[in-house]
């Protein structure tokens, strides 16, 4: 224990004395805060729109003032022999509406009329957006003008929960918790971990009798605690910023937390011991860390889009786990029966780390 | 000629016959790969012993050492430390590494609470031997500093510091001195010879073979075997040679008739250029001296100045690698501009032109005075060497003569240039080797020979030969693709050196080349300086090692930024007041605690069984030297004087220059 203490201690000391990973614990998560956190916006908004009216009536008009009322389109004028080809060929519109001549006449006389919509499709979510919403603009078009019949026998009710003004900040915020949290903790333990070696400084290490486990439990313990200081930082200042609250019960995310960042230190650890130079740590450490918790852990992309034998690999990934139990704090409130699996296996991944890093340190002797 | 004085004095028991093995090896075998580093080695070390490990480069000795220290298996083999397995005795084990096993951004206290907190020291025990150690070593004020802002010295004397401070039964010490100035160095081994008086075990490796004198025994390796154990007084008898001091005015000359004469004759087996004298190594003493005389004669060459020493422990250490087929051989550097038939001609022209000269050179950082009012006259075909203690202020004048560092006050006058000292033209006619190793450690050896011979502008036709001499000259032919990280320092050395030299250069300014570079390297490095000194080459070299600047034709001293002696080395020697004695009493570590309370503590030094004592005022002072052991009942043996060593000589000068301060 004194052992575990002791190199606790120094790595705090020697963490307080480096002006640069201080800026990487503090300075950088909260940067990656902010860009995260501002920055992802999922919803598609003012996409612009040109309208070829050959029609000029005072119902192809209005048409077209609904189609801009909503901030889902922006208008966009063009002219030329093909407004509507040439506006989408330069990128000035992403749709092209084209209302037809004797729009007016044939609705007014019942017969069955088509506007043409062209949609870029090369942005594949945004031609989706597109399409549905020229869809629902004529829905409604139709019913303001009374051509469609008012009652029909199936009508969907639909009532959102959790979220119900639907603000993207409550999906992406939590989720960058996940991310932040779990990337800068591994990587400054990955390098205060490989510096020993490449300083050669693991050698004085080695020749006291402290063993792999008080050594790694001695310099995670520092990390964690810094860990936890950077995580009080980032919930935070995200809550604040972002408006957050918690939604139900805060323990399962206090818990959830505590484990989270051992499992990220631990992460850092296992790759720490095993890789020769900082530069190969911080590459290994930081490439498989966004790339796990930015695309394998539902942050953004649903995690069941994910196609077999892919899916299997966020079953293994902490950042998903946290992420879960991190939107359930702040957003669905639905406290420990939620998400008390997803804890459990923080807990399990935690106890995998730190198994396959103690290996890594063999004997606490030098390799040949 | 004097009457030739006994070799050694009689032996006496360094250590009670009764006491037990502390650590035995035996049939030790260490593997990596295919490389067979230690082969089958056997040797047993007393408790309380001082025990040398000689050798050099990849020997294996670090290997050796890895594997008592318990952070490494051996492949074969038993060792038993203290009664245990190295693994299981490190708890009783002190091992400092040859890399500074310090944390730089911790402070001197930090570093010390961290390896007391790793070896479970309880805290009152440990405030009273942090007290004890720091002010044994002189560091108890620094406390509070960093690490990384102590001089060399001061580092290595802290991570002895943290290597003792659990008081360990066995120190093992890999390269302990290696860049440490000499004032620390002999400081370093007093505190030694202290601590294994008191009875703990000591395993030292070391390149420098002044200081291999002062173990109880030696163990010369050698490709990965044990050669020789011995005292370094059986050491020295083995060799069975008698080693002359010859000086004359045709230096050059005489050096090339003797080492003729040593490869046919059997009466001349070694010589050696120290500067501005010969070593010459005979077998039969009366034989010998008449065969040199008569050589000399033959060859009408002036008549020499002779004088007997003893041999000494580098004349051992390389007679027996010689041996063994080891040592480096010489290759003549492949020169396209003048050649060495010129030399005659070319040293009456230009002997007398100044290549590098600085006058009243001052350089200020801060507030801080690095250097002060420095005057340096090299001429070409000289060697030069600056020398002085860590922070002395040799680095930053050389960057500033060679034109890397702006000079605060002062003229720089080189190659004919006073203004730009960076121009294109006159940097390609200087060489410069810096202190830190300039190679790139991720291409392999050749690809950062023929980068630094492009950057040269070397022309294209004449650069193979160029690389292949580098080569030949290190003993890498066949091993060029290496990877240059994985060669050890001190072929890493050779080889920058060779990378400097690519061009030809009129200047050469050598940034502590031979740090950590073995004996029969070292002595194939200075064959090299003296090769290019001959050729007109003005060289200007800084070290820390005095044994070798003896090499120097001149030097000069500095101290705290200022120069404080210069002269020849013989003239330096022979501007010493006082003189040199070696004392042999019975109980040298308490003799030597004794004196120091009576004398200034620099004055005196243990080297194994006896001490050296200075006296500026011998005819006073010796008298009651010896009134003063006797009243301590302690038996004098031997008290002669004996001549004063260029270490001594500076250990002397900077004392008293930091007396008058």
């Amino acid at each position: 224990m004194k052992r575990i203490l002791a190199q606790c201690k120094k790595e705090l000391v020697q963490f307080r004395r480096d002006r640069l990973t201080l800026a990487l614990a503090f300075l950088l998560p909260f940067i990656t805060l902010l860009i995260f956190g501002f920055a992802i916006r999922l919803e598609s908004k003012d996409i612009p729109v040109i309208v070829q009216d050959f029609d000029h009536s005072n119902l192809s008009r209005s048409f077209t003032e609904r189609l801009y009322g909503t901030n889902q389109f922006t208008p966009r004028q063009w002219s030329g022999s093909n407004p509507a080809r040439d506006a989408i060929d330069m990128g000035i519109a992403k749709a092209a509406v084209i209302i037809p001549p004797k729009f007016s006449s044939q609705v007014r006389a019942g017969i069955p009329t088509t506007i043409q919509v062209l949609v870029d499709a090369a942005d594949v979510n945004n031609a989706r957006v597109v399409q549905a919403g020229v869809q629902s603009v004529t829905n409604f078009f139709m019913q303001d003008q009374r051509l469609l019949p008012t009652t029909s026998t199936v009508t969907a009710h639909t009532r959102l929960w959790f979220n119900p003004g639907r603000l993207e900040s409550l999906f992406i915020v939590p989720g960058t918790f996940g991310v932040v949290l779990w990337i800068f903790p591994s990587l400054l333990m990955a390098i205060a971990m490989v510096r020993e070696r490449e300083k050669g400084t693991i050698l004085q290490v080695y020749t006291s009798n402290i063993s792999a486990v008080e050594l790694l439990l001695g310099k995670g313990l520092a990390y964690w605690l810094i860990a936890i200081c950077e995580a009080i930082l980032i919930i935070g200042m995200g809550a604040l910023l972002f408006h957050l609250s918690f939604a139900g019960d805060p323990t399962p995310l206090l818990f959830g937390t505590l484990i989270f960042l051992a499992d990220s230190i631990l992460f850092g650890l296992m790759l720490g011991v095993k890789a020769d130079s900082q530069a190969e740590a911080v590459q290994g450490v930081s490439l498989i860390g966004f790339v796990t918790s930015l695309l394998l852990s539902g942050f953004i992309y649903p995690l069941n889009n994910i196609p077999f034998p892919l899916s299997l690999v966020p079953n293994v990934i902490p950042a998903r786990y946290f992420i879960d139990i991190s939107r359930d704090a702040f957003v669905r409130g639905t406290g420990w029966a939620g998400v008390w699996l997803s804890v459990v296996m923080l807990f399990v991944l935690g106890f995998f780390f730190f198994n396959v890093a103690r290996k890594g340190l063999d004997r606490m002797q030098l390799s040949d | 000629m004097n009457q030739p004085f006994s070799i050694a004095p009689p032996p006496l028991p360094i250590c009670d016959p009764t006491t037990a093995i502390a650590i035995s090896a035996k049939g030790l075998h260490k593997q990596y790969g295919t490389l067979e580093a230690v082969r089958g080695i056997d040797f047993a070390i007393e408790q309380g012993e001082l025990f040398g490990l000689i050798g050099p480069d990849g020997a294996g000795k670090t290997t050796t050492f890895h594997i008592l220290g318990g952070v490494m298996e051996a492949t074969a083999g038993e060792v038993i430390v203290l009664g245990r397995s190295p693994q299981d005795a490190r708890s009783v084990t002190g091992y400092l590494t040859q890399q500074f096993s310090l944390y730089l951004d911790l402070s001197i206290n930090e570093n010390l609470q961290y390896v007391a907190g790793l070896r479970q020291v309880p805290d009152e025990v440990f405030q009273q031997r942090r007290n004890q150690y720091l002010r044994l070593m002189d560091l108890d004020r620094f406390g509070d500093r960093l690490a990384g802002q102590l001089s060399g010295g001061m580092k290595q004397k802290l991570s002895l510091c943290c290597a003792l401070i659990a008081q360990p039964q066995v120190l093992l010490l890999d390269e302990p001195t290696t860049g440490v100035d000499p004032v620390s160095r002999r400081e370093f081994w007093d505190v030694l010879a202290e601590l294994s008086a008191d009875g703990m075990t000591i395993v030292v490796a070391t390149p420098y073979l002044d200081e291999a004198e002062r173990c109880h025994r030696v163990a010369l390796m050698y490709d990965g075997q044990i050669q020789q154990i011995g005292t370094p007084a059986e050491l020295r008898v083995s060799l069975g040679l008698h080693r002359l001091e010859v000086r004359t005015s045709q230096l050059a000359a005489t050096e090339r008739v003797l080492a003729q004469a040593s490869e046919t004759d059997g009466e001349i087996a070694d010589v050696q250029v120290f500067g501005d004298r010969l070593d010459v190594l005979v077998a039969n003493l009366q034989r010998g001296e008449a065969q040199l005389r008569f050589l000399l004669r033959q060859h009408q060459l002036s008549a020499p100045e002779i004088e007997l020493a003893e041999p000494t422990l580098e004349n051992v250490f390389v007679t027996r690698l010689r041996q063994q087929g080891a040592a480096p051989q010489f290759f003549p550097f492949p020169r396209s501009r003048g050649g060495n038939q010129t030399l005659q001609s070319s040293t009456s022209k230009t002997q007398n032109s100044v290549a590098i000269s600085a006058q009243h050179l001052s350089r200020v950082f801060g507030n801080f005075q690095a250097v002060n009012k420095v005057d340096i006259d090299v001429h070409y075909g000289e060697i030069f060497g600056l020398l002085g203690a860590n922070g002395a202020g040799k680095t930053t004048t050389i960057k500033m003569l060679c034109g890397l560092l702006e000079a605060s006050s002062g003229k720089v006058f080189l190659g004919g240039e006073t203004g730009n000292l960076r121009s294109a033209d006159l940097r390609r006619r200087i060489g410069y080797m810096s202190q830190k190793f300039t190679l790139y450690d991720d291409l392999t050896i050749v690809q950062n020979l023929e980068f630094y011979s492009g950057v040269y502008g070397v022309p294209s036709k004449l650069r193979r030969e160029k690389i292949d001499w580098v080569l030949a000259t290190c003993g890498l032919v066949g091993q060029e693709t290496m990877l240059t990280g994985q060669l050890p320092g001190g072929w890493k050395q050779r080889v920058a050196f060779g990378a400097s030299v690519l061009h030809e250069p009129d200047i050469l300014f050598l940034d502590e080349p031979t740090s950590g570079v073995d004996p029969v390297a070292r002595r194939q490095f200075w064959k090299l300086i003296n090769d290019f000194a001959r050729n007109g080459t003005a060289i200007l070299v800084t070290t820390h090692y005095l044994e070798e600047a003896e090499q120097c034709n001149r030097m000069s001293f500095m101290v705290a930024g200022e120069i404080a002696a210069e002269g020849s080395p013989s003239e330096l020697k022979a501007a010493q007041p006082g003189q040199l004695f070696e004392v042999v009493v019975d109980r040298p570590q308490f003799a030597s605690n004794l004196l120091k309370h009576h004398f200034d503590p620099w004055r005196i030094s243990i080297f194994a069984d006896r001490l050296h004592v200075v006296l500026d005022h011998p005819d006073q002072e010796v008298a009651g030297l010896r009134s003063l052991l006797t009243s301590h009942h302690l038996i004098l043996h031997s008290l002669r004087p004996i001549p004063f060593s260029l270490e001594d000589a500076f250990i002397g000068i900077v004392k008293r220059a930091q007396e008058n301060r």
